[in-house]
């Protein structure tokens, strides 16, 4: 029984979900969950396969159709977009990331985006004069 | 020792005056480098004297662990008030150790979070996503230093001012500021007087970025734009501060900074300025703050080994 989890969680999600992802990305057309397996060619079970299948149908990575008595799976957005939805969903989860991660910007209190955009007019406009009198 | 040994608890806010003069007197890197050092050593002397009082107060409750010649009338006398205060250390310490363990753990989460979530992406120091959100920041640490940034923000700004934010996430990443921010919110934790220095330190160290982005980029202005635009494109995000207080938000004190002169560094400034004043006496806080802590904690452990008995 070690060869289902052990190895897949060691990994890491993000990680298998890439990998299927980039799999099924290889398919021509909609591909089923044991074609996706088998080109993995690795240690997955059928049951993780469509486990991650599921999580990224979930984040709007993929998209599924009824074929017979399974379904046949569809890529709808790259490794790109997908990476993208996860980082918003770290970002979304923490509250205090700011302290965390240290952002380009910090929200703005009530009074910041005039006093904002009066620096970066008057800035606009003397820079202009000032680039022009050096020149 | 007597109740020197409470000084390192309140000496925090000898640091106040420099945590609000210093944002606007010295140069960033000083700046942040100097608050940093004040918080950490602040910090560490203030637990050593909760964890002192501590060894007092639970030296007297019944069951413990500690020898009992730690709770003799002698090892008693050398704090004042040891039955209230000791009792309460307890509790303190516990708090401070917790809260500190929290913030590192959430650290930790975060950051590997992140990094698992560009899990599939090509090992750029840069990873671009699709995202209409607009967003940036610098992610250290993983298998090598990131800079995360959206397509919904690169979009916004012009090649130049895209030159300064990736300058000034780059600045993060190579001057370790994620170490500074860290260390204060720690301090933050172990002792609620120091913060201010989180604050503080907090915008110094994005002020270091804009000013290694600046030199970079070759152009004050630039890096002001680019700051400036990212910050009303993403203005949607609910800012931290109260709406009460309309005091001017970190963002625009940066771009105001970024529009005047350069900073200059100085070594030390000069007692008869007020930033002198308060780097002085911020200095003297921290040395006194330390010098009670080393003498409770010298006293301390003379007096019981004197009492363990052997």
């Amino acid at each position: 029984m070690t060869e289902r989890g052990q190895g897949a969680r060691r990994r890491g999600q993000g990680e298998l979900e890439a990998l299927v992802l980039s799999a099924l990305g290889e398919a021509d057309g909609p591909a089923t969950a044991g074609w996706v397996r088998e080109r993995l060619g690795c240690d997955l079970a059928y049951t993780t396969v469509i486990t991650i299948l599921t999580r990224l149908l979930a984040k709007g990575a993929v998209t599924r159709e009824r074929s017979g008595r399974s379904f046949a799976w569809t890529p709808a957005a790259d490794q790109a977009g997908l990476a993208a939805h996860r980082m918003r969903r770290v970002l979304d989860a923490e509250s205090d990331r700011e302290a965390v991660l240290a952002s380009f910007v910090t929200g703005l209190g009530p009074d910041d985006e005039r006093l904002l955009r009066d620096l970066l007019g008057r800035a606009g406009h003397t820079g202009r004069t000032h680039s022009e009198g050096e020149d | 020792m007597g109740v020197f040994v409470f000084l390192p608890l309140v000496l925090p806010l000898t640091a106040w005056p420099i945590a609000r003069l210093a944002e606007q007197h010295l140069h960033p890197r000083t700046a942040t480098r100097l608050l940093t050092a004040v918080a950490a050593v602040m910090a560490a002397c203030s637990t050593l004297c909760l964890a002192l009082v501590m060894v007092v107060g639970t030296a007297q409750l019944p069951g413990n662990p500690l020898p009992d010649g730690w709770s003799d009338p002698e090892v008693r006398a050398a704090v004042p008030y040891d039955e209230i205060v000791g009792k309460a250390a307890i509790p303190a310490l516990c708090a401070v150790v917790a809260a500190c363990a929290r913030t590192l753990w959430r650290h930790a989460r975060v950051r590997r979070r992140a990094h698992r979530a560009l899990a599939g992406l090509p090992g750029t120091g840069v990873a671009v996503l699709p995202d209409e959100t607009p967003y940036a920041y610098a992610l250290p640490g993983g298998r090598r230093d990131r800079v995360v940034v959206t397509t919904g923000l690169l979009e916004r700004l012009r090649p130049a001012e895209r030159r300064a934010l990736f300058a000034h996430e780059r600045a993060h990443l190579a001057g370790g500021h994620h170490r500074f921010l860290l260390t204060v919110q720690l301090a933050a934790r172990a002792n609620p007087f120091l913060r201010p220095l989180r604050t503080a330190v907090a915008y110094t160290a994005e002020r270091w970025a804009d000013e290694e982005a600046a030199r970079h980029v070759g152009s004050r202005r630039t890096v002001a734009h680019a700051i400036g635009k990212a910050a009303l494109v993403s203005r949607g995000t609910p800012a931290p501060t109260l709406a009460g207080l309309a005091a001017p938000g970190p963002v625009p004190r940066r771009v105001a900074a970024l529009l005047g002169p350069e900073p200059a560094v100085r070594r030390w400034p000069s007692l008869f300025t007020a930033v002198g004043l308060a780097a002085w006496c911020a200095a003297a806080g921290t040395a006194l703050s330390a010098m009670s802590s080393a003498n409770a904690a010298v006293t301390m452990v003379l007096i019981l080994h004197t009492a363990t008995p052997l």
